[in-house]
């Protein structure tokens, strides 16, 4: 929100801090000034008024809070010298009535409904002369970004900037019936307002009609109707108290944000109305001359209040942690205009004008205390708490340990977004997913339900700089079961430009597993199930589930052909996709020293030859159980197809490696071994070993 | 005397030898078949006792010692050649290194692991959250009711929902870790300390400084008698930890709704020391948290005291940790996916 320095200067005879120096202070006790701009031998404040502290969003709360902090008398509480400086209570005889003229016989309020329009207060003014404002108001209008448009729809816009009270100007003599009615729109019925656009209202929309028709849009926006044009000579200013939650909805219909319902959805004070009138009306007889009529409308039929907290001084120091005395407290109190009603050594009784509805508990006060106190006297003191041993959720222990173990396989670790677009959906056949009900775009229009598709658009972007990669990530995915919304973490990655294959892929996630104590871990053929959509990401023949204890928890393989090429990858990808809670929950610690045998290994070569499609296990089986406890591994070195090998069948080569906890073997008994081994292969009629 | 005339000469002999060749002559001179050593222990048969014995015993002694003499003259004339045939070797030290392939962690891993360790060692436990939230953990229940203004400091993405059959339950991508603290507080009864890293979404247009999603790590310590002059000592030990070094901190008033008093905690520009540069928009003080003492109504809905218990709430924004750290100017690289940004951490 802008704020004008000049402006600020106003309220006060002495001459504030330089704009600069304000800027910090206000920043360091009330509001963060984001900017500060020279502009027209002024400065203007781009000022992060909080929402809690709507009294703020005008010149005058501004004003107040510098008088807090700085030690300058703040003028409007005390006799005004000029006109176009502001002075509380509301400009009381600064303008003249027309005794001739009283306003009851020109206007009539009616308001419908007082939950939505808690106060509504209104003056008629005859004779104005419309035309330009005079170059100081303006000067200050442009200064706080608003445009000038004429002396009296100036004069509103000046005292909402001012005090923060939004009003508006109607033409009196375009209002019909002589009413002005508070009430809820009809279905259907439309009003034009200034802005030259027609909106299409209905009864969540509060409006101001006349008998006849909609003038204004409550608390957002005047019409074209009673507009305030060159041949206006008669007005009615309206001042108004309208509900916040009402006008907040209505704005949003509506599409609608004005500065006056941004003031008004955060709740204005209702008190405020009389104080903005007043001064818009001595403000207009200034700079459009016109007669006042003698008194005003006003509707108030629940008066609110100032209210009272007790404050135990006590809570500033078990809150801040500092000692302030209380004379202190009090001088800070009393210049944020909180009057002390009573006092005891330890109670103050605070009475919170009504502009200060942030104001409710003893908290709130401690924080004015101590941010008028400033904060730069805190002091910084360890805590007093008990020595405990902090827990840490499995996934955060384990997350970081798998994060290393794949970086020292030579993985690297990307985050991306949460989100898959419409195209991919399309593409890919996504099925149901959980959908952004204001995607900031298409492309960001799901939530994620597998990481696959953003990692192979990496792949797309980064094969042009490398030729070889492996990536992971961890994270959320999401997706709906039985109509509720779920997310589990996955443990996804990626390999690009890797000759080896399958192999290579199966060597990490061995490695992976081993590290983090899983050994009951095994490959299965993948199984496509009907309600998985991830089926068309994987290469069927070439892709396998990974099970422990019989349970899937994830697969891996190539990536499917229909799928690189749908995202322009050149070459295959091989992925992994593991379900990360499972894998937390099955993951141990504790790893078991094997003694190393004493006794020397004997390595025996053997050659078989298979059928193609004959899987390695199902022969590594028949050598593991021919072999028995003596067989201390079997290494697979080489698999063949080609040359001098017949059509059909491949070359399987292995190391059979012997060894014994209790001696050394003999090449005898090794012979045997080696023997038997062969001869269980040869059972199977399929199978030939090379001799 | 003839061994030890015998001995003079050979050893003049040896210290001519500078090849290998030659000392294998020399070596068969003496040592060989016909060598004269072998040539007088061969003849020893034919002399007394007494002199077979003495002669015998010395011309042993000869052996052995001319023995040790050529291995230490093998192993100098070895040393001397290898040392002038690596004279003759070059390479070029100036070669490009052969680029050995390294797995990387994520800057925001890198960070967030620091971040646990320091509060870890500050007795805080690490706790996760849910990232889908309803309406009421992300709003109502930090005492942000519905249709206030005060919603609008966030800015939410929401899920669409299939024909809402319960209409109160409006879900929503969590804009904040706030939730967790409130999950956390109706499970466990104080004295808490805790902190929850995790992803948060907010409905916005991105540039270099804004995301749709990013990091923030919640904190809550909540204790008997937990002041702000506690919280800014834990702070202020903490960005000096992360930083690893000094670091000047403020706390500057601000406003959330589930905090009072309520801070911004803000770190003297590392780039400008805080005269105001482009990193900090020219403000000298770059804020990297959200902070405050809980709010009475936070803790009156988990049904805590807070007549008996009071503390601090902080949400930091990990992100920007990260850029400060590590000096990366927009925020976007994090989730770019990029190898030649993700290959430098």
């Amino acid at each position: 929100m802008l704020f004008s320095y000049n402006w600020l200067q106003s309220f006060f005879d002495k001459k504030l801090p330089r704009p600069k120096k304000l800027a910090e202070l206000l920043t360091l006790h009330s509001f963060e000034v984001k900017e500060v701009e020279r502009k027209n031998n002024d400065f203007v404040f781009d000022i992060d008024v909080t929402p809690n502290r709507v009294d703020c969003f005008s010149h005058l709360g501004i004003a107040r809070e510098c008088s807090a902090f700085t030690n300058l008398k703040f003028l409007p509480v005390q006799q005004a010298g000029k006109m176009q400086n502001f002075c509380l209570p509301a400009g009381r005889a600064k303008f003249k009535e027309d005794k001739d003229i009283k306003i009851k016989d020109f206007i009539e309020i009616e308001v419908e409904n007082r939950d939505d329009c808690p106060r509504y207060v209104g003056r008629v003014i005859f004779g104005v002369k419309v035309g330009p404002s005079p170059k100081w108001m303006q000067k200050k209008l442009i200064s706080c970004g608003v445009l000038p448009i004429n002396n009296i729809v100036d004069a509103t816009n000046y005292v909402m900037l001012e005090v923060g009270q939004p009003l508006h100007a109607f033409d009196l003599d375009r209002i019909s019936g002589r009413k002005i009615i508070v009430r809820r729109a009809k279905r259907r019925e439309k009003i034009k307002a200034l802005d030259g656009r027609v909106y299409n209202l209905d009864e969540d929309v509060l409006i101001i009609a006349d008998s006849e028709k909609p003038l204004a849009i409550a608390g957002i926006k005047g019409g074209e109707e009673a507009e305030i044009s060159p041949e206006t000579k008669n007005i009615f200013i309206e001042s108004a108290n309208f509900n916040p939650i009402l006008i907040r909805k209505s704005a949003r219909k509506l599409k609608l944000k004005t500065d006056a319902s941004f003031r008004f959805e955060h709740g204005l004070d209702p008190n405020l109305v009389e104080i903005g009138l007043e001064r818009v009306v001595s403000l207009i007889q200034e700079v459009a001359q016109g007669k006042v009529a003698k008194g005003g409308v006003d509707f108030y039929p629940k008066r609110v209040k100032p209210w009272t907290i007790k404050f135990n001084i006590k809570r500033v120091r078990e809150v801040l942690g500092i000692d302030i005395p209380p004379a202190k407290i009090i001088e800070i109190l009393e210049k944020l205009d909180l009057k002390i009603k009573k006092k005891t050594n330890e109670n103050l009784w605070i009475v919170v004008p009504t502009y200060r509805k942030d104001l409710l508990i003893e908290e709130d006060l401690v924080e004015e205390v101590g941010r008028i106190y400033g904060y730069k006297n805190l002091l910084k003191i360890t805590p007093k708490a008990p020595l405990q041993l902090p827990e840490k959720d499995e996934i955060f222990v384990w997350g970081l340990e798998i994060k290393k173990i794949l970086k020292e396989m030579g993985f690297v670790e990307v985050y991306n977004y949460s989100f898959v677009g419409r195209e991919d959906k399309e593409k890919l056949n996504l099925g149901k997913l959980i959908e952004l009900g204001n995607p900031i775009s298409d492309e960001f229009r799901y939530l994620r339900p597998t990481f696959l598709i953003n990692l192979i658009k990496n792949v797309e972007k980064n094969q042009k700089n490398f030729n070889q990669f492996k990536l992971f990530e961890i994270g959320k995915v999401f997706y709906q079961k039985k109509g509720k919304f779920q997310e589990k973490r996955m443990l996804s990655g990626v390999i690009f430009g890797e000759r080896e294959g399958f192999p290579l892929l199966k060597g990490f996630i061995d490695i992976l597993f081993e590290q983090i104590g899983i050994s009951d871990k095994y490959y299965d053929e993948y199984q496509p199930t009907p309600d998985k959509f991830f089926s068309i990401f994987w290469h069927i023949k070439k892709s396998a589930e990974i099970k422990v204890s019989g349970k899937e928890i994830g697969f891996l393989g190539e990536v499917s052909k229909r799928v690189t090429e749908l995202y322009g990858v050149k070459g295959n990808i091989l992925a992994f996709d593991i379900d990360f809670d499972e894998l937390v929950k099955l993951a141990r610690e504790e790893a078991e020293y094997l003694p190393i045998s004493k006794y020397p290994s004997a390595i025996r070569d053997i050659a078989i030859l298979v059928p193609l499609r004959t899987k390695v296990a199902d022969v590594l089986n028949v050598i593991y159980a021919s072999g028995g406890s003596l067989l201390r591994d079997v290494d697979l070195f080489d698999i063949y197809v080609g040359e001098e090998i017949p059509d059909g069948l491949k070359n399987l080569a292995f190391h059979l490696i012997f060894q014994s906890e209790k001696k050394a073997l003999s090449g005898k008994e090794i012979d045997e071994l080696f023997e038997r081994i062969i001869k269980a292969i040869e059972e199977n009629p399929e199978w030939e070993v090379r001799k | 005397m003839e061994i030890k005339n015998l001995k003079k000469q050979a050893q003049e002999e040896l210290n001519l030898i500078g090849k290998i060749e030659e000392l294998k002559k020399f070596e068969e001179k003496y040592l060989g078949k016909e060598g004269k050593i072998t040539k007088i222990l061969r003849s020893l048969k034919n002399l007394s006792d007494k002199e077979r014995k003495k002669i015998g015993k010395e011309t042993n002694e000869f052996k052995d010692y001319l023995l040790g003499e050529i291995e230490k003259r093998r192993e100098e004339i070895r040393k001397r050649e290898i040392e002038e045939k690596e004279k003759e070797e070059w390479i070029d030290i100036t070669i490009p290194p052969k680029k050995i392939e390294k797995g990387h962690l994520h800057p925001l891993s890198l960070a967030q692991e620091r971040i646990e360790e320091i509060f870890v060692s500050f007795g805080f436990s690490v706790i996760e959250g849910p990232e889908i939230e309803n309406e009421w953990y992300n709003f109502d229940a930090l005492n942000i009711p519905k249709d206030h203004p005060a919603r609008d400091l966030w800015d939410t993405f929401w899920i669409k929902s299939q024909k809402s059959k319960v209409k109160s339950q409006k879900w929503l991508l969590r804009t904040h870790t706030s939730p967790v603290q409130v999950r956390y507080m109706e499970k466990h009864n104080p004295p808490l300390r805790i902190i929850s890293p995790g992803r948060i979404f907010r409905y916005e247009a991105t540039d270099a400084s804004h995301e749709i999603n990013f990091y923030q790590v919640e904190g809550l310590m909540i204790d008997r008698d937990i002041t702000v002059a506690n919280f800014y000592f834990i702070m202020d030990e903490f960005f000096k930890s992360f930083f690893r070094k000094e670091t000047k901190i403020r706390l500057r008033p601000s406003f959330f709704p589930f905090t009072e008093p309520s801070f911004e905690i803000d770190i003297v520009c590392s780039l400008c020391k805080g005269k105001g540069c482009s990193v900090c928009s020219k403000r000298g003080w770059i804020e990297l948290a959200g902070a405050g003492m809980v709010h009475p109504n936070v803790l009156k809905a988990v049904k805590i005291d807070p007549k008996k218990w009071q503390g601090f709430a902080f949400g930091l924004g990990l992100d920007r940790l990260a850029m400060i750290k590590y000096k990366i100017n927009d925020i976007r690289l994090f989730y770019s996916g990029d190898l030649r940004f993700l290959r430098q951490f």
